[in-house]
């Protein structure tokens, strides 16, 4: 074992296992990204509305989400939350892949609590003076929100989101604690197999880092193509 | 010193001392002439460059001897610190477990340690790890010896050495009776549960090669998943499992174990490879533990009539270290 | 509840004095730990960021950015596999994550001390340069001490993170919160939603009251 040897973990079954455990992690992403972004830009209208109820709502739902850690998160939803369930939705969801279900489930929510914050100050960063002279022409808030605020919002929010998105791509890696097979648990799977774990980790850390650039490229691009504006 | 020995000595000595110098010269220089060279150099240096020659051979006699010195090294180490760095599951009852009401590891496993840290002279210390990471902590060397459910497989020769074996057991796989599975075929395309970085994974996929497998990272979070139906099986060592299901209590009518097993496990206690010394250490305290009933009689105090395995018999002595493919 | 009376002491120091220290006060001496150990790394790391030597600047650029790609618990893993063969010594589970946390925590930090340093007046390098300090010395005596107070609700959060990172020990078999709730609840099997939710509680309690300080502390910073 004094020779690293990459081949044995780059061929057969074991690249197969992890090219699989990437897909997944992949796959975790991206449907994480799409529900948590609508999620999180619901909450924070929540907590930027006027009505009391929806903003305690709102502030509770970030705070708590944001003061637990992700690992609790998902042992609690793949563990404690299904045990609540009638047996029948409690059966399909263990035969319809529970652990990558529940992953989704903990991910989406952390993940919305901490872009809902972003969008919350991405809205809040659009002088009031637009708000109020779209009211004055006479749309309603939701309307004077998505006409008028948020696509302004969204090029001073689009840098922090992306931040998530690179938050949310690391975390995935913390779903092997409920089972869920993406990259990290196929990487321990590879390295019990074959007791070599230099090679095991260098390639599942170039896997992690190969896309973790590419966002943080996106970032920097984004900010070259679309920088904020002085109002 | 050269004048005080005796002839024939004298001739070895001179015959390695002039093949000593030979290399020292081909490495580093000729030191006789530095020496003569030097101011600073002590007279005796300069009167008997001999001296120097002895000193080479001396040095190399010792560097011979240094290997000798790593082998006996562990058994000096831990006597030096005084104990016996233990590697146990503590998740695995009765092996190891922790005692709710003490809150200390306890188990045949570590019974086994504390016997080998007497003979050694030292303090048992127990070090809870997981079972992925058994052998990495025996090779990085935080563990001195690993009594950790640990099976003696041919793969593994490769990278660690076995004790005796401790311990001979299968794997079985513990189903839910409302599944209706009653034989192994029967799980092809199913789920099973089980725990990381053990050989029940690779077992159970030989045995069943269209099964689907999850694992955790300790067996009774696996077991846990059984019970909320995350899964129809729990696949684990047979002792373990038996636990489980002793357990249960009242709801063991609705588990089974299944009666075919997927393996068989022979459990060894765990060391590094190139420490022959500890390693013979080891078998000879097992080997005294099994000539004066000890052994057996720690079978029975965690595996025998009065547990919740209630095992009536044993079916194996500590007496081999050979494992059948 | 018969629960609580039961695992109480477990919970909260884990097997000592009969084992090593776990549980709550676990968690919090490793986060707290590692958040200090890793401010002098951050400190170091981010003066090399805005240092004016591009040797210094684009290699230490590099790491961070690495580390930062990196999860956490691939770093963890690192530690846990190879930081014995690099020190030549044994680590356990809580070095480590100790290990682990202060390498990250010390890459997150550049950036922050990084923000904190820009973030002081340019006026206050120029009268510093003209009262005829050298760089060191206007680091060391001027500009440091303002960035890390504006910092410091930055460094409240930071601490806030790492104590919840501190719950990936959980993998590598640590006896911290999490590890402890899970070995409960495998015992008692019939109240998972009581016990993760007396864990997530704690966890709550403790980052949520820590967080409100950080506010404060900026809202008074700010005043």
């Amino acid at each position: 074992m004094s020779q690293f040897d990459f081949s044995v973990v780059l061929t057969g079954e074991f690249r197969h296992w992890l090219v699989s455990g990437f897909l997944l992690s992949l796959k975790l992403t991206g449907i994480t990204w799409l529900l948590a972004l609508p999620l999180g830009s619901g909450i924070a209208l929540c907590r930027l509305s006027s009505v009391t109820a929806l903003r305690w709502f709102g502030a509770t739902f970030v705070e708590v989400i944001r003061n637990i850690p992700l690992l609790m998160h998902l042992l609690f939803w793949y563990f404690a939350v299904p045990e609540l369930l009638p047996w029948p939705a409690r059966d399909w969801l263990n035969t319809h892949g529970a652990e990558s279900i529940c992953a989704v489930i903990a991910l989406t929510l952390y993940t919305a609590a901490y872009m809902a914050e972003d969008v919350r100050s991405g809205i809040r960063a659009v002088p009031a003076t637009q708000l109020e002279a779209a009211r004055a022409l006479g749309f309603g808030f939701l309307a004077s929100m998505r006409r008028i605020v948020l696509p302004q919002a969204i090029r001073i929010t689009v840098p922090p989101l992306i931040s998530q998105t690179l938050s949310l791509w690391k975390n995935t890696s913390i779903a092997t604690v409920i089972g869920t097979a993406e990259l990290m648990y196929q990487a321990q799977r590879v390295e019990t197999a074959t007791f070599r774990g230099v090679e095991t980790f260098v390639v599942t850390t170039v896997a992690y880092l190969s896309v973790s650039l590419l966002i943080t490229a996106g970032a920097v691009w984004y900010q070259r193509r679309f920088p904020v504006r002085a109002s | 010193m050269v004048q005080a020995t005796s002839a024939s000595v004298r001739k070895k000595f001179f015959i390695r001392v002039q093949r000593a110098f030979m290399v020292r010269r081909l490495c580093a220089g000729n030191i006789v002439r530095k020496a003569e060279a030097s101011v600073d150099t002590p007279a005796f240096v300069i009167q008997f460059p001999a001296m120097i020659r002895i000193t080479a051979l001396v040095s190399l006699f010792t560097l011979s001897l240094a290997p000798a010195a790593a082998q006996a090294d562990q058994i000096a180490d831990i006597r030096k610190n005084g104990e016996l760095v233990c590697g146990v599951l503590g998740t695995d009852e009765p092996e190891s477990f922790v005692d709710p009401k003490t809150r200390k590891i306890i188990g045949y496993d570590v019974d086994l340690c504390e016997a080998i840290a007497r003979k050694l002279g030292v303090k048992p210390q127990i070090k809870q790890l997981s079972v992925a990471a058994r052998i990495p902590e025996l090779l990085q060397g935080r563990v001195d010896i690993l009594a950790a459910s640990l099976t003696h497989t041919k793969e593994r020769e490769a990278v660690i050495a076995f004790s005796l074996t401790t311990f001979v057991t299968g794997q079985r796989v513990m189903v839910r009776r409302d599944s209706g599975i009653q034989s192994l075929a029967q799980l092809a395309g199913k789920k099973v549960v089980t725990v990381k970085g053990g050989t029940q994974e690779p077992n159970v996929r030989k045995a069943v090669p269209r099964v689907e497998v999850v694992t955790f990272e300790t067996a009774p979070q696996a077991f846990v998943a059984l019970q909320q139906r995350k899964a129809v099986g729990f696949v684990n060592d047979e002792v373990s499992l038996l636990d489980a299901y002793a357990k249960l209590g009242a709801a063991q009518k609705d588990y089974a174990v299944l009666p075919d097993s997927i393996s068989t496990e022979a459990l060894a206690l765990g060391l590094r490879k190139n420490e022959p010394a500890l390693k013979s250490l080891v078998d000879e305290t097992l080997r005294e533990l099994e000539k004066s009933g000890a052994a057996e009689k720690l079978f029975f105090k965690w595996f025998g009539p009065g547990t919740r395995l209630n095992f009536q018999k044993r079916n194996f002595k500590l007496e081999t270290d050979r494992i059948t493919e | 509840m018969e629960l609580l009376e039961n695992y109480w002491l477990y919970f909260l120091v884990g097997q000592f004095p009969n084992g090593p220290l776990g549980g709550l006060a676990l968690t919090i001496l490793l986060g707290a730990g590692a958040l200090l150990l890793a401010m002098p790394l951050g400190v170091l790391l981010g003066l090399a960021r805005v240092s004016h030597s591009r040797w210094l600047r684009w290699p230490v650029t590099a790491l961070v950015y690495v580390v930062r790609g990196t999860p956490l618990l691939m770093v963890v893993f690192w530690a846990y596999f190879f930081l014995p063969s690099l020190t030549g010594q044994k680590t356990g589970q809580f070095a480590t994550m100790l290990a682990a946390l202060v390498i990250f925590n010390g890459a997150y930090l550049a950036e922050i001390v990084r923000a904190g340093i820009q973030g002081v007046p340019r006026g206050q390098w120029e009268s510093a340069q003209s009262l005829g300090l050298r760089y060191v010395s206007t680091m060391r005596r001027v500009i440091l001490p303002q960035a890390l107070r504006n910092m410091l609700p930055s460094l409240v959060n930071q601490f806030v993170t790492t104590l919840k990172e501190t719950s990936l020990g959980y993998i590598i078999g640590l006896s911290e919160v999490s590890f402890i709730a899970s070995q409960i609840n495998n015992q008692v099997l019939t109240q998972p939603l009581a016990i993760y939710g007396i864990a997530a509680l704690t966890y709550f309690l403790i980052c949520f009251g820590l967080s409100r300080l950080s506010y404060s502390l900026e809202a008074r910073l700010n005043a």
